[in-house]
């Protein structure tokens, strides 16, 4: 299930238009608008409270949980792929405007954005509402080639990646 | 013999200019972007895996301390008279003081965009455009103080806070340590919840734009931030005299920061030092 948050138009997203869509999973999402009195919890809580597995009982495969804002008119959209094992954590892939933003966990468990880097949030959604908030007027998220030294930092490796 | 890293409110106009010409020199060369993206490579983050050299762990403070060596090289290859000065946020703390000048750094950012348009690394200038960047901008910005919700500069009290603890870090070694003077000088707050920052990263955010993010290098008082942090340091090792960097072994295999952190005498990336060599640089610079 598409979780949707948004208070005008341009809240509306495509279905099932996440990327990458893991294995398996179907493309018949559904977008579901929240009322206003959930709305306010969901901007309140930290986003493991509002997101919902895409295909319940599907067995080993996991399911991704798409969540998707309209942010100070940014679009915001956050793939959450579970874990698979004991030994792993949640993978997240978040976009600004279809940009990756990278992210990275602090050992609390909360979050920080390449855009600002030396505070962290309580969630992934959090953290690029925050990113957002310090883009300037048509400014847009780039993804930096690896550098000379193979850095490769923006490319998700286990070490610098989006994965937590 | 050793050179002298000075105050940057008390630099004559000479001195200022010779920085700034030199800062410039190296950028023109390309070889100030390898240091925005040594920067960026080396920011791990202690909730993912792999190791920690640069930001929340003990090396913090060797890490950016020889990352400041290696640009005052740069610098000095143009002009050996050139060191890197160092910003006392402590005393210099309004928009307009030092080194917010138009004969040093240039100014605040402007209202609409937060791109800066005075002194020498003004993208009018034609000599500041910013090549590697989390952001397709290419003019530096600057936010200082963010007025949209507000940030105070750290406080001498805060400062004391930090240099009066007399363990220079502890076990787990990371950004959620509440003892120790490396995060109490790095500044990272326990969460979730508020996650108030401290001392360097209340910097960052006080001075905003491009030196919140990853690539906060392109702001040249990166340097002159980090200088007094790494002034610090110094102060704190000569109150505890004889104190000295921990971890001094690595933690042991089992142990969740095995692998992840640098002990005082391991290799620090990418440049082989150990933080034991850089504890005392006293015959390379001192600090007036």
């Amino acid at each position: 299930m598409v979780v949707s948050i948004g208070g005008g138009p341009e809240g509306e997203e495509a279905p099932g238009s996440a990327q990458p869509a893991p294995a398996g999973s179907t493309r018949r999402d559904v977008t579901r608008r929240l009322p206003v009195c959930a709305l306010a919890a969901v901007l309140a809580a930290p986003v493991a409270a509002v997101i919902r597995p895409r295909r319940p009982g599907s067995g080993n495969v996991p399911d991704a949980t798409v969540f998707a804002e309209t942010y100070h008119g940014r679009r915001i959209r956050a793939v959450c792929t579970p874990r698979r094992g004991p030994g792993e954590q949640d993978r997240w892939h978040v976009t600004v405007d279809d940009r990756p933003l990278h992210l990275m966990r602090r050992a609390d468990g909360t979050w920080l954005s390449m855009v600002d880097h030396y505070c962290s949030y309580r969630s992934p959604i959090e953290a690029a509402r925050a990113a957002v908030d310090e883009l300037g007027p048509g400014e847009g998220l780039r993804v930096l080639d690896p550098g000379p030294a193979g850095a490769g930092h923006m490319h998700a490796g286990d070490r610098h990646g989006v994965h937590a | 013999m050793a050179y002298t890293r000075r105050d940057a409110a008390t630099l004559t106009r000479a001195e200022k200019r010779r920085f700034v010409k030199a800062l410039l020199e190296v950028k023109r060369r390309g070889e100030y972007d390898e240091f925005v993206r040594m920067h960026i490579e080396y920011f791990s983050s202690d909730g993912e895996q792999g190791l920690r050299a640069a930001h929340m762990a003990p090396s913090f403070l060797p890490w950016h301390r020889r990352f400041l060596l290696e640009l005052e090289r740069a610098l000095r290859r143009v002009d050996s008279s050139v060191t890197v000065p160092y910003w006392d946020w402590t005393r210099d703390r309004t928009t307009t003081s030092a080194p917010w000048t138009a004969d040093l750094l240039g100014g605040n950012g402007r209202r609409f965009d937060h791109q800066v348009m005075t002194g020498p690394f003004a993208y009018r200038e034609g000599h500041w455009a910013i090549k590697v960047n989390v952001t397709d901008k290419v003019f530096l910005t600057r936010d200082l103080g963010h007025p949209r919700d507000p940030i105070a500069l750290p406080t001498k009290s805060e400062l004391e806070w930090a240099l009066k603890d007399p363990v220079y870090d502890v076990a787990p070694w990371d950004s959620t340590v509440t003892r120790g003077f490396r995060n109490k000088v790095e500044g990272w707050g326990t969460g979730p919840g508020d996650t108030p920052w401290h001392n360097h990263n209340r910097v960052h955010g006080w001075v905003g734009g491009a030196m919140l993010g990853a690539a906060s290098v392109n702001d040249p008082v990166f340097w002159l931030h980090h200088a007094f942090i790494d002034l610090q340091w110094y102060r704190w090792q000569r109150r505890h005299r004889g104190v000295r960097y921990l971890p001094a072994a690595p933690p042991r295999p089992g142990d969740a920061q095995h692998g992840r952190i640098v002990a005082r005498h391991q290799s620090l990336p990418p440049w082989g030092v150990t933080p034991d060599e850089l504890e005392d640089v006293s015959r390379i610079y001192r600090y007036a």
